[in-house]
């Protein structure tokens, strides 16, 4: 996390520490998920939250034009259980440009191409991990050793360039346990979590990123996505530039969240794709990778067969 | 808790005519399933309402802060249809309220009134015991039947429904703060603060109601935020959960076992 700030630690609202000294407990968790962390020996703590309103401005290049070509942004970041949040990217950058496949010079016939967008990654990067230390620096406060079902949102606000992430979780602490250094972390909760005890591993904390790539579509690309294939051309099925930043995209997310797992392996991966319209006619693909790094801690014990049953519900 | 008015002639004929034996509920099939499982017979179908004139307060354009009268508002009206809604449960004498919804309903012929509106089913012990909460009063919760009789199997008995709420209207950015961070990708401390303290202020207050009942714990916490009318930079910070207690009995959770559904 070399090129992305790090939120300062002692920024919580007073309120915070008033209701985590409060006498009743609260949890996000439903009633199941409950009592699935009772049968584990997990006491819920206290609902922990952290925010962070971004501005998020389309202007802000952080580096690298326009047009994409990346900066020298350097090695993989954010590893280490402590920074669960990176910026996409593995450094190389993506930049793939698309001449016109029919040699006319015209406004019509144009080149395109598909760019990573890096200040929207370290954007996303920077509010998700201010958001998430927040929580983190509460649960700490509670005097938690994990977090169970954190869930992240990020939305606009009414101001249209001002988005606010939101990540919220159940601190629990582990009954008869000396307190541990930093809280662990884990998007499950519930049976899900029992299952992943189960099966002999730990949670060591949430895994996210965000990559985004810029499409901005040439004159074969443009036809083909209007249902048309452009005069002497047709391609039939696929639109390769289309697939390639679809593809580039995931890549970019994936090799991400993966600089952030060390040894570890992710549980429980998640894609989340948003489209949307770009500058200058662009389209702007965004994938989210969400994940629990986990550790083996024992060896996986063989579960009895499964009973066949009806659900009532 | 705010005082509540005489419950209307058509409500009592209707409880006097459940206490002959029929129930009314909206607990679907399983629901009832689970709570009969967990020693609970249903009583009737019970509600409270109450129609509210939020009125308006004045807010600084450029100021973060919040809109005391209006949470007091937002909060009286909910209490008042939560207390009408217990009323009818105790009519009915019962032990405790379940699946308990709470909606805030607007009309075009009051736009600064809203309706909001508190619906259950009212059960009852079938052991005998008294389940009343540390007021003396039947208990209440937004949880389904199966998450009650789940709660149930944990050795936790719920207390409450317990909310708690916080108006706040968010500062406008001024125009030399908007220029100054035009073409940055930056955290907007303002905003973030403005926030974090309403949705605590909501959070604390849902949490001092579950102390004053001598609650151990708050389950299902949902924040919840809307504008209503009042505009986009005015939002309303609603926590709410059912407060639960340590009851007698000890926790009987069934081992998980793994299986295969025949359900298609």
């Amino acid at each position: 996390m070399s090129d992305v700030d790090h939120p300062e630690a002692s920024d919580l609202p007073e309120a915070v520490g008033r209701r985590l000294k409060g006498g009743a407990w609260s949890s996000g968790l439903s009633v199941a998920d409950f009592a699935a962390c009772v049968s584990m020996g997990l006491r819920p703590l206290a609902l922990v939250q952290g925010f962070c309103a971004m501005q998020w401005s389309a202007y802000a290049m952080s580096g690298g034009s326009p047009w994409g070509s990346r900066p020298t942004a350097g090695a993989p970041q954010g590893a280490g259980a402590g920074a669960p949040y990176a910026s996409a990217g593995s450094g190389s950058g993506y930049n793939e440009s698309w001449p016109c496949p029919h040699g006319v010079a015209s406004l019509e016939h144009r080149w395109g191409g598909n760019y990573e967008q890096p200040w929207a990654e370290h954007a996303w990067s920077q509010g998700f991990g201010s958001a998430y230390v927040r929580m983190v620096e509460e649960a700490e406060e509670a005097g938690a050793h994990g977090i169970i079902d954190v869930v992240d949102t990020a939305r606009y606000l009414s101001e249209q360039s001002v988005i606010e992430f939101h990540v919220t979780g159940t601190a629990v602490a582990v009954e008869d346990s000396p307190a541990p250094a930093a809280p662990w972390s884990t998007y499950l909760a519930g049976q899900r979590l029992a299952k992943l005890f189960e099966a002999g591993f730990v949670p060591v904390s949430v895994a996210a990123a965000m990559s985004s790539v810029m499409m901005w579509p040439n004159c074969q690309t443009e036809y083909l996505l209007h249902g048309t294939s452009g005069w002497g051309y047709s391609y039939g099925g696929e639109i390769e530039q289309v697939i390639n930043a679809d593809t580039a995209v995931r890549r970019l997310a994936r090799a991400a969240v993966r600089s952030q797992l060390g040894s570890d392996t992710l549980h429980g991966a998640r894609f989340a794709i948003t489209r949307h319209a770009g500058n200058m006619g662009g389209h702007v693909i965004e994938c989210t990778l969400r994940g629990t790094r986990v550790r083996r801690f024992k060896d996986f014990d063989p579960i009895p067969a499964a009973r066949p049953t009806v659900r009532l519900s | 808790m705010t005082e509540a008015a005489d419950l209307p002639e058509a409500t009592r004929h209707r409880l006097e005519e459940l206490e002959h034996g029929l129930f009314t509920s909206d607990l679907s099939v399983n629901e009832f399933l689970l709570v009969k499982h967990a020693g609970f017979h249903p009583l009737g179908f019970v509600m409270g309402s109450s129609i509210y004139h939020t009125g308006i307060q004045t807010r600084r354009w450029g100021k973060s802060q919040e809109l005391t009268k209006l949470t007091e508002a937002m909060y009286n009206a909910r209490e008042l249809a939560m207390t009408r809604m217990e009323e009818e449960a105790q009519e009915l004498g019962a032990d405790g309220v379940v699946g308990v919804r709470l909606d805030v309903n607007y009309y075009e012929w009051g736009r600064d009134a809203a309706e909001f509106i508190a619906l259950g089913t009212a059960v009852k012990a079938e052991d005998g015991n008294s389940y009343l909460n540390a007021q003396g009063k039947p208990f209440t919760s937004d949880l389904s039947g199966q998450d009650f009789w789940t709660l149930m199997q944990t050795g936790h008995v719920p207390q409450a429904l317990v909310l708690g709420t916080c108006v706040f209207h968010i500062a406008h950015r001024g125009l030399a703060q908007t220029l100054g961070t035009v073409g940055q990708n930056v955290e907007l401390p303002n905003f973030t603060q403005a926030l974090y303290e309403a949705r605590e202020l909501a959070m604390t207050r849902m949490q001092d109601e579950a102390n004053r009942l001598g609650a151990t714990g708050i389950v299902g916490v949902r924040l919840e935020e809307k504008s209503h009318q009042w505009g986009s930079h005015t939002i309303e910070f609603l926590a709410i959960g059912t407060a639960v207690t340590k009851g007698t009995g000890a926790a009987t959770l069934p081992v998980p076992t793994t299986i295969i559904s025949l359900d298609n």
